[in-house]
């Protein structure tokens, strides 16, 4: 097996993230890869459908108690043998989640002994980047790639554009543009044309199933509980295209004008 | 007109340190910094020496992450147990501020009988006067003091950045600390002018609690003018009026007073409270364009650079501050001789009558040298 990757997910609040994130790592597993996922927003909803629909202990939690962490403590093992971390968070408006997530991901890097066997680690990071902390798991060197989630939609291209801007600012690579199709005219095209015009390409094309939702609301990601559908296939194309990428690039956003005529 | 905008790089005073002094100005007998437990800690220490009890919510890790609500709220009920205070101070800071934290919540929860002012200020204001206002503004918010305290203080706070943006540590990008001029030439000087009957002005234009040590220094070229037998050439100026400011600098300005008459100093001219320093300027150059035009030499105390050059025309000014940047700028103006008095602030807390300077103690010894 090759190199270790250690990738985020970014893209725009509700564009799929998670869903996208726990359906490629149990994609993975399925192949044969060590994975383990590491859900970053305060919400602690990345690995939930690794999970069978439960929540775990999440690292704030347990570092709100005062008590001393042991990697067991944290680290949950899920479908595929998927390893499934939580970051947690304070409650909604109190406190600060952005240096939550700092102190969080230092004290994981600090216990956790099975990071270093990995063959992936996907960081779920909230959509919004609102503050320091949101990046931190870039800013302190522990992802080496990233990859941008989208829809065809404007706003969704627009966040993801924003994020080619921010990438540029802390020098981290862009892998691939991934599409999570909401069945817009066009869309292949226009998200197509956009990876191609800041200078990177578009690996995987997620067409909109209902049967995604389905297994979500059960607890499942789909290549446990629907291992045969269509879109099953499709993240696990999109898992050996993560695996086998060797390319990335510094990404150019594109300037407001262009992204309008091209969503247009 | 735009006013000169300049990235002062060198550490300066804290507004979280000043709204915790206005605090003690204000009488409180507790004060709760609202953050990491070392923030602000030598001054909380040196306020315990003037009589207040300064405590810490000792923010760590968790609570910057979780905030500390609950932390304050129960802090203020075991601060109203064990010291039974009547008045309360919460100080934000710098890292509870930035989360976001309200203080206003935690001392609703901790439901006192007891007055809390809740001063929600960080570190981050580039004049550390903002401190101390917004300290004011909260003591206002819940009656503490009236409308118009707070304007004629809100006055003075804005002459105060002023004087420090014209002449003083805010004057310069950056200013080189110094020790001044070395104390027993200062004090050789001062003694031979009154020696050869040369006629001097003393001004202490004191801030608050540092008068205390500044006092002292009228008090010893008194001393020596007396031993001379040449009192009568000499005219005393100082800050004492104990009509104005806050409680407790009014208490000062009454207590170093009654230090001047014990040691038979007599003030002239008295220039304002002790919270006027940076307005008395206009005041004493009108005195003494009226009626000390002539005199040879000034002894200048506390914040010289408040009161204008223009003020000693033909006179050798000698000046004497307890900021060590404040030395290049005095001699900028055109002080002859400007004198350091290190340390002193601290060693005018928690006491009541005039303390011994380093300067005074200079001049009595080399006097007795000299004269005897």
């Amino acid at each position: 097996m090759g190199e270790k990757k250690i990738i985020a997910i970014y893209g725009k609040g509700g564009i799929g993230k998670s869903s996208t994130a726990s359906n490629v790592a149990a994609a993975c597993a399925d192949e044969g890869y060590k994975v383990m996922i590491i859900g970053c927003d305060p919400k602690s909803d990345s690995s939930i459908t690794l999970l069978g629909g439960k929540r775990i202990p999440t690292i704030l939690d347990l570092m709100r108690q005062k008590i001393e962490i042991k990697e067991e403590d944290i680290v949950f093992e899920g479908y595929g043998g998927v390893q499934c971390v939580e970051v947690g968070g304070p409650e909604p408006g109190i406190g600060c989640a952005g240096r939550g997530i700092i102190v969080a991901i230092q004290k994981l890097s600090k216990i956790s002994k099975s990071m270093d066997d990995m063959d992936l680690i996907i960081y779920d990071v909230p959509g919004d980047i609102v503050c320091g902390g949101f990046v931190a798991p870039i800013r302190k060197g522990l992802v080496t790639e990233a990859y941008i989630l989208t829809s065809g939609e404007y706003m969704p291209l627009y966040a993801a554009n924003n994020i080619c801007k921010g990438l540029a600012k802390i020098n981290t690579p862009l892998s691939g543009i991934i599409c999570n199709s909401r069945t817009v005219t066009r869309e292949e095209d226009i998200v197509g044309k956009f990876s191609e015009e800041i200078g990177s390409n578009m690996i995987a094309f997620i067409p909109k199933m209902q049967i995604v939702q389905d297994c979500e609301r059960d607890g499942f990601s789909v290549l446990e509980k629907a291992p045969d559908s269509e879109i099953a296939e499709v993240y696990r194309g999109l898992a050996r295209a993560i695996m086998s990428n060797n390319s990335t690039v510094m990404p150019k956003a594109l300037a407001d004008e262009r992204l309008r005529e091209l969503t247009r | 007109m735009a006013e000169k905008h300049i990235s002062i790089i060198h550490p300066r005073p804290s507004s979280i340190v000043a709204a915790l002094y206005t605090l003690r100005d204000l009488n409180v007998d507790v004060a709760i910094l609202h953050g990491p437990p070392g923030c602000s800690f030598k001054h909380a220490r040196l306020l315990e020496e003037d009589g207040i009890h300064v405590l810490t919510t000792a923010l760590d890790e968790n609570g910057f992450v979780f905030g500390g609500r609950e932390e304050l709220s129960s802090l203020l009920q075991k601060t109203n147990e064990m010291f039974n205070p009547k008045l309360i101070g919460v100080v934000g800071t710098c890292a509870s501020m930035i989360i976001g934290e309200e203080l206003r919540e935690p001392i609703q929860d901790a439901d006192l009988d007891v007055p809390v002012i809740g001063v929600e200020v960080h570190a981050g204001y580039p004049n550390n006067t903002k401190g101390v206002l917004i300290a004011l503004e909260s003591a206002e918010d819940i009656g503490i003091i009236d409308g118009e305290e707070l304007e004629r203080q809100r006055h003075l706070l804005t002459e105060a950045t002023n004087v420090e943006k014209r002449h003083g540590a805010a004057s310069k990008e950056y200013l080189v600390p110094s020790r001044g001029d070395v104390k027993y030439k200062v004090a050789g000087r001062i003694i031979e002018l009154l020696k050869d009957g040369k006629k001097g002005v003393t001004i202490m234009n004191a801030k608050k609690e540092t008068g205390y040590m500044f006092a002292d220094i009228s008090v010893a070229v008194n001393e020596v003018a007396k031993k001379l037998g040449k009192e009568e050439n000499i005219v005393n100026m100082a800050n004492v009026d104990d009509s104005l400011g806050l409680p407790r600098v009014r208490d000062h300005a009454k207590n170093i007073m009654a230090g001047f008459e014990k040691n038979g100093t007599i003030i002239h001219e008295n220039i304002g409270g002790m919270d006027e320093y940076p307005v008395t300027g206009e005041l004493v150059t009108g005195i003494i364009k009226e009626k000390y035009a002539d005199y040879d030499f000034a002894v200048i105390t506390g914040v010289p650079h408040a009161i204008p050059m223009d003020s000693f025309s033909g006179m050798e000014v000698i000046s004497v501050t307890n900021g060590p940047r404040q030395v290049h700028p005095l001699k900028d103006m055109g002080h002859k001789y400007v004198v350091v008095e290190i340390d002193l602030h601290p060693k005018t807390l928690g006491v009541n009558e005039i303390v011994e300077s380093e300067f005074g103690a200079t001049i009595r010894e080399l006097a007795k040298d000299m004269l005897d």
